[in-house]
């Protein structure tokens, strides 16, 4: 089609033109139609509105874990206006008052390669200099003396693991091997071993959720119980820690 | 951050993304992430991919915040617009692809009245129920061609339908659509 349009060949057209279907030289020729056509160019413009709601119609779904950190992050490197800011990692939202949550992350990380590590190592001579080695290098990195770990029980077995770092700052970090299928809020208490409870906030555990992490106002030494309790009453989840410093005789 | 960066509009936050703010950009995420997300992984069916799709859609509203004009549509229908495109740029070799458009929106189930976002979006009730009350050959040709790109043709040989049925039921579509939600907004 190589002439001009008239109104009626554009209405007919206008479907297309506003989920953007219509061939090469059909569309431009409705264009320069519409341009010039105060009508043909607001019902091109309605249409176009109701294909754009249609689109609000998408069901929503939970991303992968980290993905806001990832995206920050993917906004810099080739980009013509580099910003410092978008090179940090963003923060899970529940935990931004902690902005060092996501050096938090990292380390529980360093704790999973190097228990992996760890067993590895074991198998070869010399293993156990290399992994004191290790040890004290990561250690080093946080300002740490040492690392916990204990199971994360629920009401059928072993739900996870967790982590806990005695360090500046000191924290406990929880992973899960098998979430619930659906979120849920849970409260989250640290019990010390003069027997204070001391609230960590809220998590959100469940679905594609499967950790969470937090600095501690308080020595490792002094956790006895990290629960999770969930909001609805009907689920609790507990990890009890029992952890002594290796540097010290007692 | 500061919490009122929490409730700013979507268009403020938008506008914050394009200025460099990092408070603006990381709530924009936030509170676009499940819904862009959601479009990447229904169109792409697959969460690897999905990722991907949606990472790119949020570099791409960032190095064009500056274009979006909210004379033409709302930010969320922007975002989600690049989104499609994104992930049906992905698609393999964009070749017919199964899908049941019912199952993809959800259309028989009840929608809750607020989204995952962080704050209450209005929830296209009345676009669900116009869309409902659209013949299921008209409904189908439509969400192909809106949601995966798909031209008349390329429905006509997934459905083995005539070309020139396709088109006519998705104009008829379109403009049912139209014709039902400009009367509810004008009463």
């Amino acid at each position: 089609m190589n002439g001009e349009m008239g109104c009626e060949q554009v209405r007919e057209l206008a479907p297309d033109l506003a989920i953007g279907i219509a061939d090469g030289q059909e569309r431009d020729a409705a264009l320069r139609h519409a341009a010039t056509c105060p009508e043909c160019r607001g019902l091109v413009s309605e249409l176009s509105s109701v294909a754009d709601d249609l689109l609000l119609l998408a069901p929503s779904h939970e991303p992968p874990p980290g993905f806001a950190s990832r995206t920050l992050a993917a906004m810099t490197p080739s980009s013509p206006r580099p910003r410092r800011w978008f090179t940090r990692p963003a923060i899970p939202r529940a935990t931004r008052r902690h902005p060092w949550m996501a050096r938090l992350a990292v380390a529980a990380s360093i704790v999973v390669a190097l228990a992996v590590g760890a067993g590895a190592v074991y198998q070869g001579t010399s293993s156990d200099r290399r992994l004191a080695d290790n040890y004290r290098s990561v250690l080093a990195q946080g300002h740490g003396s040492f690392f916990a770990a204990a199971p994360l029980q629920g009401p059928t077995g072993t739900l996870g693991r967790v982590f806990g770092y005695q360090g500046q700052p000191s924290w406990l970090f929880a992973t899960l091997s098998r979430p619930a299928a659906q979120p849920e809020h849970f409260n989250v208490q640290l019990v010390t071993r003069d027997g204070r409870s001391l609230s960590l906030g809220e998590a959100v555990l469940g679905g594609t959720h499967n950790t969470w992490g937090s600095g501690i106002p308080v020595n490792i030494t002094q956790v006895t119980q990290l629960r999770f309790e969930a909001a609805s009453g009907q689920a609790t989840m507990v990890a009890y820690l029992n952890a002594h410093s290796p540097w010290s005789s007692g | 951050m500061g919490p009122v960066v929490w409730t700013l509009s979507d268009e403020a936050l938008l506008a914050g993304l394009g200025s460099g703010d990092p408070d603006a950009a990381a709530a924009f995420v936030d509170r676009f992430q499940r819904r862009v997300f959601g479009m990447s992984l229904s169109i792409l069916r697959d969460r690897q991919a999905a990722e991907e799709a949606a990472q790119e859609t949020f570099v791409r509203a960032w190095r064009h915040a500056s274009a979006y004009d909210p004379r033409r549509g709302t930010v969320a229908a922007w975002l989600l617009t690049i989104a499609r495109n994104t992930a049906i740029n992905m698609l393999p070799s964009h070749r017919p692809y199964p899908v049941d458009p019912e199952a993809l929106l959800g259309l028989q189930e009840p929608q809750p009245s607020k989204v995952g976002d962080g704050q209450l979006t209005p929830v296209s009730e009345p676009m669900r129920e116009a869309l409902m009350r659209l013949p299921g050959e008209q409904r189908r040709a439509l969400v192909l061609a809106v949601f995966y790109g798909y031209t008349a043709r390329e429905v006509s040989e997934l459905n083995g339908t005539p070309v020139g049925t396709v088109k006519t039921r998705i104009r008829t579509a379109l403009m049912r659509l139209r014709s039902e939600l400009w009367v509810r907004d004008e009463r």
